[in-house]
């Protein structure tokens, strides 16, 4: 294939899977994260709106994410006054396109083995630098949220934005160290291959688990949410960076919010739940290493899903269940504790490897 | 010169005056029901009964005159007993419905009830059941259950209005008051008889079930009906006047007004003007006070010299409105054709009601020969060759005659409240305020000088005369003239005016003062008086 | 001084790891939404237009006016409601109604319900039994202002007899 029909492929792969369904999934947990909630609090959450009014399972469902969709459309665009109007305008879609570049590198099915030629089918950039590139595109975010906080000439805003600048930067250390003992081990930072060593081997979980409970902590941290919800504390700062946001540009701010739950959901099954492998099943190769495809593949990438929605369900439990810190013991759990712990687990990775071998 | 004590305070008073007026002397306060100070003694109602050392049984206070050694109880058990039975006596007929009587809240028999007995009734059968709004006269209605047979009403028609047409008819539960056979209640002063009914016998028909007096707010005025200025007090309900009251004063109306005083207030409710009008190009358009007075100003301009400018002032201006109009007439427009207008004359009588049917002529005929203008009479008004016309209120006896040639004048500026005919030939109209809605003064025809006093808040953007003839001096070049309120004018027209030398607010008291007389020391102004003042 | 130094409890090894304890939150949740979504069982919520609860007897809402022997309005016109009322909500013109029983009735009795704070003074204040707050209504919501000013006729459509006598004993 040449370079042009690479690219192309590459765009067409692109539009398809982030707006055929990571856009789709994100709009879904809209809803889904009110309905979880509601139940978790003995509510019963959304019911109202029915699609034409008519009652069939699923149709409140339906119904209240279409009407959300139609009133985030049809919602007066509000503009402070004085404020930076190219950035207010910007801001979110700088929030947003990082959180959708992270799908360039993540597998959602199995490819080829490493080492194997071959093309990906389930991946738009099989890189070599694969996770890296990851947290390259994942720390551009941060300037959506500041910037926009910045633009919108707004107190609250600016608060929140600072917040969610020194947040980010904080426990991003933390997030990527945690996935250098899974590196070490598996020796590679392609998500492809981490998920074939996991198969081979065991699943990150298992042989990196205080990384994994480190991940956890530092994901929730990373994509802003309860107990770490400081950027956008509604009791202290209205609503954090985007107190000054409405109609669709609010909508892209926390759409860019959950696509990024579903991103670091996915890079956590990838890297610490087996990504698709599916426990106890080999997954047949061909003479050069490229996996025969079949039937077991949509298993496959259905387990991979189903995967994602369990940590998914997971972090919107967390965020439902523990109340907020104060901004003071957020910075000293990042870097008194977490960084610490995440080195100090790399150094006794090393030790263990280097003991093993 | 009897001493005597009451309730152990000691007085000393001319010989031949009552316990009642001895005890007002020192402040004390003796309930009464048929008493009235400008009345014939009757004690008929007995709730002024006293206790005293010369004589077994109470007193009527009201009556008794004292003696020399007389020591009164006005409290203490006796009293209070007989208070009680008293009241008692007078509550056995009487319907108690006073959810539905006009008196609730102004009521006598209410206030004494409340305060000096509020025993339960005894009483097991029926009431004694009189006639129920009966038609009296024009403006009276009766009835005759909840009278408590005091006759203040008949010993007014017969001592005040000089016109005998009430009495009490039958006796025992069975009296009642009524008119002579053939008779109306419905001399000019009738109205006064519900004013001084303690209870509510005797209703008003033109305010009968209109507002329930405790929602009106108060402010005491002066009558402009004509120049006698019965002191009055303005009663107001959602900024609406609701009814004039008659108010005290020694000076001018004693406790009594006219009822075509007191009902005149209706002809000023509808009809007013709130905005003012200037005519561009032939049509008529609503304007800013700002714009409608720079037009005045060009209007008085273009007009050529003051030769050919004529002035229409009005004897409803107040003093202080008077005093600026004369200081622009002295000024920038002097040698205009100054006119007198003014309501023509009617008739009058020899109680209350004078001829001339404006409240201020005798103040604004003074202030501005003070101030050296030269003024005409409405009948000699003469307009040929007059540019520009200026006509202050709408109170102005023009003939037909007399208004066709005011339209024919070029500019015509016209100062008034409501839309009648002279709003209709106005080519610059400034509306004007009424005068239950500004503070100031007037003179009556003895020269006495009353307070009047905003009742209700202006309509619109209206102003006072005085405000247009202010800004209009400073339109053509007189600064200094800025006032602040009508007490600032009053002292500069007072400092300026021989008459009115010496006056101010302060010292104009509840009363007024009298043109020429020496002025009182000044008194701090009192809250006006309580609803029971007028009973 | 003046401080008060509150006594805080002391933490266990495991409690300070916060993990244990965080399991345990989810623990909570977890079986709660579980028990709910399976069962529904805890769920409170009250599904409003179609699930009314009942109001207490002493519920004070919508005013009604009572009627007389002869299913005329009651009310006398005293005004003592528009006098008690905080709110300024009552607005009665007083009109006569030519019998000498009564004399007063209101022509125009309006309640304008977006003012009226439901305080009941108004109630308290009547001497004829005429205004009542019982009718176990509360005000709707309506597109337009006036909607919202209930008028004489309204409010003796809720009316009924009332058991007292007009006009109090001993006559």
């Amino acid at each position: 294939m040449s370079v042009g029909e690479l690219i192309l492929f590459g765009i067409i792969k692109f539009i398809a899977i982030v707006f055929g369904w990571v856009m789709l999934v994100a709009t879904v947990l809209t809803l889904m994260e009110r309905k979880q909630s509601a139940f978790m609090q003995n509510r019963v959450g959304p019911n109202r709106a029915f699609v034409f009014g008519k009652k069939f399972p699923l149709s409140a469902f339906i119904g209240h994410l279409l009407s959300d969709a139609l009133k985030v459309l049809v919602k007066e665009d509000f503009e402070p006054p004085r404020a930076n109007k190219w950035l207010h305008l910007l801001g979110p879609g700088i929030a947003v396109i990082p959180a959708w570049l992270l799908w360039v590198v993540i597998p959602f099915g199995p490819g080829p083995m490493p080492g194997a030629e071959g093309d990906h089918p389930f991946l738009i950039a099989n890189l070599n630098v694969g996770v890296l590139f990851m947290f390259a595109v994942m720390s551009l975010s941060v300037y959506g949220a500041t910037l926009g906080a910045w633009a919108s000439n707004s107190a609250y805003s600016l608060l929140g934005g600072l917040r969610t600048a020194a947040q980010m930067i904080s426990y991003e250390v933390t997030l990527g160290l945690n996935l250098v003992g899974v590196f070490m081990i598996f020796g590679s930072t392609r998500l492809n291959d981490i998920i074939w060593g996991q198969g081979q081997s065991a699943w990150g979980i298992f042989l990196q688990p205080v990384g994994f409970v480190l991940f956890l902590v530092a994901s929730i941290a990373e994509t802003k949410r309860a107990p770490f919800d400081l950027p956008e504390a509604e009791s202290e700062l209205a609503a954090g960076y985007f107190t000054e946001y409405s109609s669709m540009r609010f909508a892209v701010y926390s759409l860019g919010e959950f696509i990024g739950i579903v991103a670091v959901a996915a890079v956590a099954v990838c890297c610490f739940l087996g990504g698709w492998q599916i426990p106890w099943v080999e997954t047949p190769v061909d003479a050069s290493g490229v996996p025969i495809y079949g039937w077991l593949t949509v298993a496959q990438i259905a387990i991979f899903l189903f995967k994602m929605v369990i940590f998914i369900w997971l972090q919107m439990q967390i965020r439902w269940t523990l109340p907020r810190f104060r901004y003071d013991q957020l910075m000293k759990l990042g870097w008194l504790y977490l960084l610490p712990l995440s080195l100090l687990n790399l150094v006794v990775t090393a030790i263990i490897m280097y003991a093993v071998r | 010169m009897p001493t005597l004590k009451i309730d152990g305070r000691e007085i000393t008073v001319e010989p031949g005056t009552t316990i009642l007026q001895a005890a007002q002397q020192l402040g004390i306060e003796i309930p009464t029901f048929c008493y009235h100070p400008g009345l014939t003694i009757a004690a008929n109602c007995r709730m002024c009964l006293v206790d005293t050392n010369k004589a077994p049984k109470p007193l009527p206070a009201c009556h008794a005159q004292v003696m020399d050694g007389m020591e009164v109880t006005t409290q203490g058990e006796k009293v209070e007993k007989t208070q009680k039975a008293v009241l008692e006596f007078i509550l056995l007929n009487h319907p108690v419905d006073c959810p539905i009587c006009d008196q609730a809240g102004e009521c006598v028999l209410q206030d004494h009830y409340f305060k000096y007995s509020a025993e339960p009734s005894r009483l097991f059968h029926r009431k004694q059941h009189k006639p129920k709004a009966k038609v009296l006269g024009p403006d009276i209605i009766l009835d005759a259950e909840r009278c408590i047979l005091c006759t203040r009403c008949v010993r007014f028609c017969d001592e005040v209005a000089k016109s005998s047409q009430l009495t009490v008819v039958n006796r025992g539960e069975k009296s009642e008051i009524t008119t002579f056979p053939g008779l109306e209640l419905d001399n000019p002063y009738a109205a006064n008889t519900v004013d001084i009914c303690p209870v509510g016998a005797l209703t008003s028909r033109d305010f009968r079930f209109r507002t329930r007096v405790w929602m009106l707010s108060s402010e005491e005025s002066v009558c402009p009906e004509c120049e006698r200025g019965c002191k009055i007090r303005v009663d107001s309900f959602e900024n609406t006047v609701r009814r004039y009251k008659p108010m005290h004063n020694p000076k001018v109306n004693d406790w009594w007004m006219c009822d075509a005083g007191r009902g005149s207030f209706r002809q000023y409710l509808d009809g007013r003007m709130e905005g003012p009008t200037v005519v561009r190009d032939g049509r008529r358009v609503a304007t800013q006070v700002g714009r409608a007075l720079e037009d005045a100003a060009e209007a008085l301009q273009s007009a050529g010299g003051m030769g050919q400018v004529a002035v229409v002032v009005t004897p409803w201006l107040t003093n202080e409105d008077a005093y600026l109009v004369g200081r622009l007439l002295k000024g920038p427009l002097a040698g205009a054709r100054v006119i007198m207008g003014g309501r023509a004359p009617g008739a009058g009588d020899d109680v209350l009601i004078r001829p001339d049917k404006n409240p201020n002529k005798r103040g604004v005929s003074a202030i501005l020969a003070a101030l050296g203008v030269a003024v005409k009479p409405l009948a000699e008004m003469d307009l040929a060759g007059v540019r520009s016309v200026v006509v202050m209120g709408d109170q102005n006896a023009f003939s037909d005659a007399q208004l066709e040639a005011l339209g024919r004048v070029e500019r015509r500026v016209v100062m008034g409240a409501f839309m009648g005919p002279l709003w209709q030939a106005a080519t610059t109209f400034l509306p004007t305020r009424l005068h239950w809605e500004k503070d100031g003064t007037f003179t009556n025809f003895e020269g006495v000088v009353q307070r009047i006093r905003r009742a209700v808040a202006p309509a619109g953007t209206c102003k006072s005369e005085g405000y247009y003839a202010m800004k209009l001096l400073q339109a053509f070049g007189e600064g200094g003239l800025a006032f602040d309120g009508p007490r600032q004018i009053f002292a500069a027209l007072a400092a300026e005016v021989p008459d009115f030398r010496g006056l101010s607010y302060e010292n104009l008291g509840d009363f007024g003062q009298k043109l020429g007389e020496p002025p009182a020391p000044p008194t701090p102004e009192t809250p006006p008086a309580s609803m029971e003042a007028s009973a | 001084m003046a401080t008060i130094h509150v006594k805080r409890p002391e933490l266990t090894f495991a409690e300070k790891l916060y993990i244990p304890e965080v399991v345990k939150g989810l623990a909570v949740t977890t079986r709660q939404l579980v028990k709910n979504v399976f069962t529904r069982k805890d769920i409170t919520t009250r599904q409003y237009p179609e699930e009314k609860r009942p109001y207490p007897d002493r519920f004070r809402g919508r005013h009604r006016l009572m009627w007389d022997d002869d299913k005329n309005v009651r009310c006398v016109a005293c005004m003592l409601c528009s006098t008690a009322c905080p709110a300024n909500c009552i607005h009665i013109v007083a009109g006569d109604r030519g019998d000498d029983k009564v004399e007063k009735y209101p022509v125009s009795f309006e309640i304008d319900l977006l003012v009226c704070i439901y305080c009941g003074f108004c109630e308290e204040a009547c001497p004829c039994d005429a205004i009542r707050m019982d009718s176990g209504k509360h005000p709707l919501p309506s597109f337009s202002r006036d909607k919202q000013r209930i008028r004489k006729v309204q409010l003796l459509e809720e009316g009924d007899f009332s058991i007292a006598r007009r006009g109090g004993r001993g006559t």
